[in-house]
């Protein structure tokens, strides 16, 4: 019998802290979302235990999505995981270098996972290593580079800067 | 000169009413990409109503229309399938450009999949602009297109040398 009771985000950390111990490299409450920053080793069974744990059984995987931090901080894998038993709300994220960037692929575990992956790969040139078919989802099959990555050149910006206002740069003069 | 080698399109009565008739009743092909499309589809209905200036919504196919709205996004992915429907209309035919995003890419000028004008896929005969436009302007638009083919000479038009699109 599955129980209405969903945990908070300092019950999911002490339970993911109890489990994974010195793995689980950060934490945060965001809008009363717990997001737990994992090493990349251990990103699947983090993800594993989340959905078959009785208490956790977040069994929807909402998104998984990439952040460019820039060659400083490099990649972000990020997936957001739900249960639709108890009704809260888990992020995984894991960091990559900015050279070659690899990260497990959870689309075994999660079928949600397996477009979305594929669609970070594109987007961010991420490897996600075990997928079963890697191959472009949204972009042209002649297209070039990794449009979202942030040293992608917009050929149209080559030619014609931005003419509006750059964030940031305005409160400057002000 | 009137002979009886002059074509029946270029006796100037009769060419008045060719193209009388075809301003009229131009059947358009709804090619709606993204939310002009709300706008191109606001237009067919009840307040605005572009049966009343002989527009007639919506055909059913390519094959029976006479205009084609491109009325939206054009991703770099979609040219193939909207040179298609283009292809499949029957001459004489007539494209708007409908909105910034056809026109010229609109806000996504930098992006790096939207095609910036539709005018590289399909000659163009009359661009609305706006984002979106406002149903009044297609309708200026399709006065602007139903005064163009008053005076056009259906020769020409069937000649294929207006089909050509402009980049090519």
């Amino acid at each position: 019998m599955a129980s209405s009771r969903s945990l908070s985000p300092p019950d999911v950390e002490s339970r993911l802290r109890a489990q994974f111990g010195d793995d689980i490299t950060g934490f945060a409450d965001q809008v009363g979302h717990a997001v737990a920053t994992v090493t990349p080793g251990v990103y699947r069974d983090v993800c594993r235990f989340l959905r078959d744990e009785p208490d956790f059984s977040c069994d929807y995987c909402d998104f998984t999505s990439g952040v460019d931090w820039g060659p400083d901080r490099g990649f972000e894998v990020v997936t957001h995981l739900y249960s639709t038993t108890h009704h809260h709300n888990v992020r995984v994220k894991i960091a990559l270098p900015h050279d070659e960037p690899v990260a497990p692929s959870i689309a075994d575990l999660f079928p949600t996972s397996d477009w979305h992956e594929r669609e970070t790969a594109e987007m961010f040139g991420i490897r996600f290593e075990g997928h079963p078919q890697l191959v472009k989802l949204l972009l042209s099959e002649p297209f070039e580079g990794n449009p979202l990555r942030k040293d992608f050149a917009l050929m149209t910006r080559e030619a014609k800067p931005w003419p509006g206002a750059v964030e940031g740069e305005e409160e400057e003069e002000e | 000169m009137i002979t009886e080698k002059t074509p029946l399109p270029s006796i100037q009565p009769v060419k008045f009413l060719l193209n009388w008739g075809r301003r009229y009743s131009l059947w358009v092909m709804n090619f709606g990409l993204a939310c002009c499309a709300i706008v191109l589809i606001a237009t067919s209905t009840s307040k605005h109503d572009f049966i009343r200036i002989g527009v007639i919504p919506f055909a059913h196919g390519p094959r029976q229309a006479d205009l084609l709205v491109v009325a939206g996004t054009l991703t770099d992915k979609m040219p193939p399938a909207l040179k298609r429907v283009y292809d499949q209309i029957p001459d004489p035919k007539y494209v708007i450009s409908f909105g910034s995003c056809s026109n010229c890419g609109g806000p996504y000028w930098d992006s790096y999949s939207v095609t910036k004008g539709v005018d590289q896929i399909v000659p163009i005969d009359v661009y609305v602009p706006g984002c979106p436009p406002r149903p009044e302007a297609l309708l200026h638009g399709i006065v602007k297109l139903q005064e163009k083919i008053k005076d056009e000479d259906i020769q020409e038009k069937f000649s294929g040398k207006l089909t050509v699109p402009v980049s090519s």
